[in-house]
Order: C-alpha cells, then sequence, then structure tokens
C-alpha cells in the first residue's frame, strides 16, 4: 500500500493534507476522506447494488466481534468456512464489492463497554450472543483467514467516556505494545501480510503524550517499517507526533468520532486522513437529514443555520422539495420531503434507506470540497466560514428509530428503554393517543413488526402462514 | 411478441389477448393501462403505506415490476387524502412511474374489527376514526390516483350486490379503472349470480374477491373455475390475495390473470426465501455456512454472477436476518424477482403452447416425490384437463 502526501502540510504534519492512499488491485482514494461504517458487515439500510449506484462509499470499516458469535450449532463462526478458493473472504461473506477497501478491527465504532475489561492477554469484545475474550493469537489467526485490506492492530481501550486513572492508563500503554509486538510475530510482514495485501495500522491510544511517548517511541524504532498507517483514538495526539518523524507520513485512520462537521474540520485541521465515524448511521436513524455545504453558501441575512432537518416533522408533509436544495442524491433527485415525512411517519424501512443514501452523499461532497480547499489553499478561510455558518450541534430527530439490538448496545442500570414497546395499556396513567395505541395494537402493523423483529399483539400472519412458518419452532430443529 | 388474437378497450385499458393454452383455460395478454403496458398473466407486490418494505421505487423496477399495490385504508391513515390530494396522487408520493392499483380498503377494516384481541371500546374508536363509505372509499381511490381501482365490497355480507351508483359514476374515466369484484363465499350460486351482475356493470376488470381467507384449496378452485368460466374473454380476470406459486399455477390454469399478495415480501422478512424447489427458512443453522446463492441458477440482482449481480450468499443473509434491515431488503429483492419471473415463464410457457408441460415441471421440481402431490391441485388441473402424473413424453 502506497500513501503519498499531495499536499503536504507545512509543518511537521502538523496541518491539513491531502493524500493519495492506493493499494494493489484496488482504485486509489483521496484523502482526507471518511469510510462507510457497518454493522454486522453491512452499512445499515443500504443493500450493496444500492452502495454502488448510489453512494461513494470506498472504504467500509468492519468490526471482528460482528462475525464471531458462539453458536451450539458450529465449531468456528462461519465466515472462518469459507470455500478455499475464495480470495479475500471478508469482501466474499460481505458481498463487498472488490473496489471498496476493507478496515477490520476488533471492535465495532462505537464500542459497548464491557463490565468486565480487557486482561493482560486478550480484549474483551461483544457478539451478538455475548461478551467473548480475543487474543492477540485469535485476532491474528482471523486476519490471515479473512484477510482485509486495513487492519487495526489491538489496542488496550476501555471505550469509556470517563478517562481512565493514571494506573490503568500505564496497563493501556504495557499492554497495547505487548500486543503490537505479538502481532507481528503471528503475522510476519514480509512473509504472511505483504503477499496477503494486509496492511497494518498501529493504534494509538486515547491518553495524554506524556502517558504514551515510549510506546510511540517503540513503534518509530522498531515497527515504523512494517506501519501502512496509525490509528488515532484520540486525534489531538498529533500535536506531538512531530517528535517522531519516522510516522509521519503515514496515513492516519480517526476513530476519535467526531460529532459534528466543525469537528471533522478540527481534526482534518490537525493532519487527520481518513474519519471512520458512526455519525451518518446514527443522523440516518434519527430521521435527520444533513443540510450542509463547504464552503457554506453565501452569507444570507436569515442568521445560524442547522447542520439538518428533521424529516419526521410535520411541517414536510406537503413539501414537494428535495431533502436539501441543489442536492444532486439519488433520493434528492428522484423523491421528495413529503414522501420521506411519510416513510417516517409509517415507520416504514425505505425512509431509513433514503436517508443513508442522502447524508451519505452530503459527506461525500464535504469531503471532496475539504480537499479542493486544501489543494488551493482556502481551506482555513473556508472553515471558518463554515462554524459561523451553521449551528454547531444537530438537530433532534423526532422519528422512531429503528429497533436498536444487543450488539448496539448495552442499557445501563436506570437508564430508559431504548426501545420503545410496541404497544402498552390503553386505561391508567400516561395512556398514550388512542390511535396510536390502536396501531400499535397491531391493526396497522408496521416498521420494526412488520420487519418480523418482534410479535405484535395481533399475529403479522394468518394461522395457515403461522403453520407454513413453523409456529415457534426452534431455529433448525 | 406474439400477435394479438382479439382486444376490447375502454377509456383507460385495452385488453390484448396473445394466446390461450390449447388445453386448459391459461391465456396470455397484455393490459394496457394509463402508466404503460403490463404482461398478463401477473403478480403483483403490495406496497402497502406506497413503499415495498424497504425497496426503493428504483429497485422494484428493476425487478420487472410495472403495477404494484397501495392500500386505500393504510394511504387514507397515512399520509391521509388531504396531503395526498395536495402532493397530487400517490404516484408522485412515492416517485413511482408505472401503474398502481389500490384496493377499496374495505377488507382490512374487516381484519380489524375481527380481531379476538382488540376490545369493543377501541373498535369504536377506529370506526369513528376512518368511518368507510363506498363514496369515500371511491373518492380516497380517486385522491390516490390509483390506474386500477377496487369496488367496496361487502366481505361478510357475500351476497351484496356491490358496485353503487357511487362507484358507477366515479369521476376520473378517463385516468383510472374501475374493477368490480365478485363475490359469494364458497356458495357456487351465490358466485354465479353475483358473476352475472358483475358482467351486466361491464367494468374494464373483473375481480373475484372473498377468497385467501383460509377456505380449502379445493373450495378456491372450485369458485375460481366457476367464476372464470362465466367471465368474458376479454377482460383481465384478477384474483386478490393469492401469492403462493402453487396457487398462481393452478389459478393462471383456471383462466385468471391477475394476483397480489402480501406473502412473498412479508415471508422475506421473516427471513424465507421462495425458490423453485420450495420455500428455504435461512434462519435455519445449516445455511449459516451455505456459501451457495439464494437460490441457484436465479436471475435476481442477489443470485445473479457478474453481470451487476450482487454475489450474496445464504450464508450472509442468514448472518443478518432479524439483525440488519439489509436482509430483509436482500430476500425481499430475490422473492419479489421469484414471482414476477415465475409469471413470466407461465406467459412464455402459455404463449408456445406447452403450459400443461411447463405445470407438470413446476410441480415436480416442487415435490420430488410424486406421492406428495396436493389433491386439491391435481383435482383443479385435472378439471382444466391436465393430469399432473402423467409423464413427459
Amino acid at each position: 500500500m502506497s500513501f503519498k502526501i499531495l499536499q503536504p502540510a507545512l509543518e511537521h504534519g502538523l496541518a491539513a493534507r491531502v493524500g493519495r492512499l492506493a493499494a494493489a488491485n484496488r482504485t486509489p482514494i483521496d484523502t482526507p476522506t471518511f469510510v462507510g461504517v457497518t454493522s454486522r458487515g453491512a452499512i445499515p439500510h443500504l443493500t450493496p447494488d444500492v452502495i454502488s449506484k448510489h453512494t461513494d462509499i470506498r472504504v467500509a470499516y468492519m468490526a471482528l466481534e460482528d462475525f464471531t458469535e458462539k453458536s451450539s450449532k458450529r465449531k468456528s463462526p462461519a465466515i472462518f468456512s469459507q470455500p478455499e478458493d475464495v480470495c479475500r473472504p471478508l469482501h466474499a461473506y460481505t458481498a463487498t464489492p472488490s473496489s471498496t477497501y476493507t478496515i477490520l478491527a476488533p471492535r465495532r465504532t462505537p464500542a459497548v463497554v464491557a463490565p468486565n475489561g480487557n486482561g493482560p492477554k486478550h480484549i474483551s469484545v461483544l457478539t451478538s450472543t455475548g461478551f467473548e475474550r480475543l487474543t492477540c493469537e485469535n485476532y491474528c489467526t482471523a486476519i490471515k483467514q479473512i484477510m482485509p485490506d486495513i487492519v487495526v492492530a489491538p489496542a488496550d481501550l476501555t471505550f469509556s467516556s470517563a478517562t481512565p486513572g493514571a494506573k490503568r492508563q500505564v496497563f493501556m500503554v504495557q499492554r497495547t505494545q505487548e500486543w503490537l509486538d505479538e502481532f507481528f510475530l503471528h503475522l510476519d510482514s514480509e512473509k504472511t501480510l505483504k503477499p496477503s495485501g494486509i496492511h497494518v495500522f498501529a493504534p494509538l491510544l486515547p491518553i495524554s503524550y506524556p502517558m504514551q511517548w515510549k510506546y510511540l517511541n517503540h513503534l518509530s524504532e522498531v515497527h515504523a517499517a512494517r506501519l501502512n498507517g496509525l490509528t488515532l483514538y484520540d486525534a489531538k495526539i498529533l500535536h506531538d507526533l512531530k517528535n517522531h518523524p519516522q510516522l509521519l507520513d503515514l496515513p492516519r485512520l480517526s476513530m476519535d468520532s467526531p460529532e459534528s462537521p466543525q469537528q471533522i474540520l478540527q481534526q482534518v485541521r490537525l493532519g487527520v486522513d481518513i474519519f471512520a465515524t458512526p455519525l451518518v448511521n446514527n443522523i440516518s436513524d434519527a430521521g435527520v437529514a444533513l443540510n450542509f455545504s463547504f464552503p457554506p453558501p453565501a452569507a444570507g441575512s436569515s442568521g445560524i443555520q442547522p447542520l439538518g432537518i428533521d424529516m419526521s416533522s410535520e411541517e414536510h408533509q406537503v413539501s414537494v422539495t428535495p431533502f436539501m436544495e441543489g442536492c444532486g442524491c439519488y433520493a434528492c433527485t428522484k423523491h421528495h420531503r413529503a414522501y420521506l415525512q411519510h416513510l417516517m411517519n409509517a415507520r416504514e424501512m425505505l425512509g431509513w434507506t433514503l436517508l443513508q443514501i442522502h447524508n451519505h452523499h452530503v459527506m461525500s461532497e464535504f469531503f471532496r470540497h475539504i480537499r479542493l480547499a486544501i489543494a488551493d489553499g482556502t481551506f482555513e478561510q473556508k472553515a471558518g466560514e463554515f462554524t459561523k455558518y451553521y449551528e454547531s450541534e444537530f438537530p433532534l430527530g423526532t422519528g422512531v428509530r429503528p429497533r436498536a439490538r444487543g450488539y448496539h448496545f448495552k442499557p445501563e442500570a436506570g437508564q430508559p428503554r431504548i426501545n420503545k414497546a410496541p404497544w402498552s395499556k390503553l386505561e391508567g396513567e400516561g395512556t398514550p393517543d388512542q390511535v396510536a395505541a390502536a396501531e400499535a395494537a397491531g391493526l396497522v402493523v408496521t416498521g420494526p413488526a412488520a420487519g418480523g423483529s418482534e410479535t405484535p399483539l395481533v399475529p403479522d400472519a394468518d394461522t395457515a402462514a403461522l403453520v407454513r412458518e413453523g409456529f415457534a419452532k426452534v431455529d433448525g430443529v | 411478441m406474439a400477435a394479438t388474437i382479439a382486444s376490447q378497450s375502454s377509456a383507460a385499458l385495452t385488453f390484448d389477448l396473445v394466446a390461450r393454452c390449447s388445453v386448459t383455460r391459461a391465456r396470455a395478454s397484455c393490459l394496457t393501462l394509463p402508466h404503460g403496458p403490463v404482461q398478463l398473466p401477473m403478480f403483483m407486490p403490495v406496497a402497502t403505506q406506497a413503499s415495498l418494505k424497504g425497496l426503493t421505487p428504483e429497485q422494484l423496477e428493476e425487478t420487472g415490476c410495472r403495477l404494484c399495490l397501495n392500500n386505500t385504508y393504510h394511504l387514507g391513515l397515512k399520509p391521509g387524502q388531504e396531503v395526498l390530494a395536495a402532493i397530487g396522487g400517490a404516484h408522485k408520493l412515492q416517485g413511482w412511474q408505472h401503474n398502481l392499483l389500490t384496493d377499496s380498503g374495505g377488507y382490512e377494516l374487516v381484519l380489524g374489527a375481527f380481531s379476538p384481541l382488540l376490545p369493543g371500546h377501541l373498535l369504536q374508536q377506529l370506526t369513528k376514526y376512518l368511518q368507510l363509505s363506498d363514496e369515500h372509499s371511491i373518492s380516497l381511490q380517486n385522491t390516490i390516483g390509483s390506474d386500477i381501482m377496487m369496488q367496496l365490497d361487502d366481505v361478510l355480507v357475500t351476497t351484496s350486490p356491490g358496485c353503487s351508483s357511487h362507484a358507477r359514476g366515479y369521476a376520473a374515466k378517463h385516468t383510472q379503472n374501475l374493477f368490480c369484484i365478485i363475490q359469494g363465499g364458497l356458495d357456487l350460486e351465490m358466485r354465479r349470480e353475483c358473476c352475472e351482475e358483475m358482467v351486466a356493470r361491464n367494468t374494464p376488470g373483473i375481480a373475484i374477491g372473498g377468497l385467501s381467507g383460509g377456505e380449502a384449496k379445493a373450495d378456491y378452485c372450485r369458485v375460481v373455475a366457476t367464476c372464470t368460466e362465466l367471465l368474458p374473454e376479454l377482460k383481465p380476470r384478477y384474483v386478490m390475495g393469492i401469492g403462493y406459486p402453487e396457487d398462481l399455477v393452478v389459478s393462471v390454469a383456471l383462466g385468471a390473470d391477475m394476483f397480489d399478495c402480501v406473502w412473498p415480501t412479508r415471508t422475506a422478512r421473516f427471513g424465507n426465501a421462495v425458490t423453485k424447489y420450495g420455500v428455504l427458512n435461512v434462519k435455519n443453522a445449516k445455511f449459516g455456512v451455505d456459501f451457495g446463492p439464494i437460490e441457484e441458477g436465479c436471475g435476481c440482482i442477489c443470485c445473479r454472477k457478474g453481470d451487476g449481480g450482487l454475489g450474496i450468499t445464504r450464508a450472509f443473509v442468514h448472518h443478518n436476518i432479524a439483525k440488519e434491515t439489509v436482509s430483509a431488503h436482500l430476500l425481499t429483492l430475490h422473492n419479489v424477482w421469484y414471482q414476477l419471473n415465475l409469471m413470466r415463464e407461465v406467459r412464455d410457457a402459455i404463449i408456445a403452447d406447452r403450459y400443461p408441460a411447463f405445470i407438470r415441471q413446476f410441480f415436480a421440481n416442487l415435490y420430488p416425490n410424486k406421492g406428495d402431490y396436493p389433491e386439491w391441485a391435481m383435482g383443479a388441473l385435472h378439471g382444466v384437463g391436465v393430469d399432473l402424473l402423467e409423464d413427459e413424453t
């Protein structure tokens, strides 16, 4: 894999830069860019044909924990049992087109915090059947078998919002360094990684530079030649990267999830090249259509503009305008706000699909213009205009989100339920709107219920269908 | 393209008969509707709330679909008649360039009313909320702007003459077609009487309703056969709510042309794939390590290899069933394609006048053992001159 910095940053790599990442047999990608974040190998709500036709997603982030659930039905996870003639098993299993790069990491983003934490020899990962231990060796074996294009080396991370204590931080550095050494023992750069077209991005930890400078030294001195990139869990570490010139020209993948385009601009300014951010999927699930462009339109008099539009709002009911004025995506050219509002209101799955198409398109355009602006030296000025023009946070979506799954999140004690009950009592306190309740009672069974994912009060099938489907039959018996 | 044998037109519909099976009552025809021609016999997928369960209208179009259903009752609730009127109808709402058919909306009210779990006071609330009169149903369907709309029939009082003056006096005659519905339950005498009444009304097409409600298949076939015998040849015949592949193949032999059912798309969301060898429950653990396509040799975008095919495996579908919506979308794509393709093959066989042989092959694929052939199918097909057990010569 080669990474060419087309527009070098001015001083020590500590500024926005334009680059081009290229691997054998894959079309090069220009950076800064963002990657599609998959859930269980699929970009949520998008089938592969829609991805190829209507999005510009060229890199897909996948988590090993999404593929390794234990099952009493088979010895090893299915992804490892593919026919031997499959040349890129991770691509093949997930039906990812060969033009797309895959990035594999142990954990999803965002990752669910493991209550027991990691051990000296393992990372705790969450599969759809529960927490498991992933050792460095197992991770390496999996990589060898499924052959992602890019792999994020294991790091000891807590994924908790609280900064870990000093003692924990010492462990984090120690373990991450040990695991990286072990990683390259299992996966020899010359014998295994290069011939298989697997590229390694080493993790930088989300702790202060003084706590991990020795680890960065170790990276520079021992591993620099084997590394193809760096993975940042806190982009601020870039401030101190100048002390490690061997690492400066490596592409930088940010897992420091920005929550707004302004935060993306901030990280671009620090020199981030690739963003793996769950932001887009989240915004789509919330029923919000992105509504910003870079640089912003010539300033009007109407004040600070919102970054997105809540498409569930009734104000769009009869609006036959595109989700975003002037947007060229499939959803905006073929459909309008009124349809999307109807789909959100009727809890039809197509609503999320159209939002994903649109939101990924807006994001691709955002990054394309960022690259142009860096190249012609106007990035700082335009980024400043952007910050002035738009609100700093997304509006809240008022729509019903898709049903959350156990592998998406683990509720903490005392939190309200994330999935709304499909039905509730009519009488008594907090009686919901009667019509809504009637619908929930199964008269208009749609959305998640129709998705076969939950049991509505009135079965969604007639008796004949139930007999045919195998009513209450245990899977596989 | 086969030549037209005979045709008949009304204001917004032309029916061109293209071929007759020389043995059964099956026929192939071309129906020209306000939003373009469709080939009969055909299966129509159901986009209940103006969306075919997660597929984009473009994906639906790519399966070959040119006529799909919307549900009047659901569209009347959401987005509602006012919104539909403001947008300019359901085609504009969902960005669908092709034909739409809407049912009357009566059936859903009956479904709701007879749900054993529905408390009485809730029913009252509902009825207040959406009182569906004949007039209202037609007015709603006018606003929706469907190419084919259905009269409000009375599913329960099965002798209802239906098709009232409102229905006959509907507004958009030149852009919409109103089909009448033959009722009469399983009583063949009532059905005959109703057929006579309905034929006299001279609607552009005729539907056979009140079936697919859990009746015995043999009874179903008797009703369809009785009705088709009495219906004029040059009008499309639509049997409502039918979608299992066997039912389609037999019903075509009995002389029916159009069918709709939520089953193929609903069963997709339950993790089931419809194939020519039967329905596969892809949730079953054995498919977790099955790296073949959903159906070997299938031409749908999921199963096709190369040429824009996606190379989806059963293993990947299994991996995400009930976990990511993408699996439901993939199976929906496959199942809709299967149903439409089945009808394309049926049509080709009728035009080539080899439909009886097609039926035999179809059942042989589904049932490796002739002893398992369903009695009802053998009986019904026997009635139209096809012996399922006969060997191909």
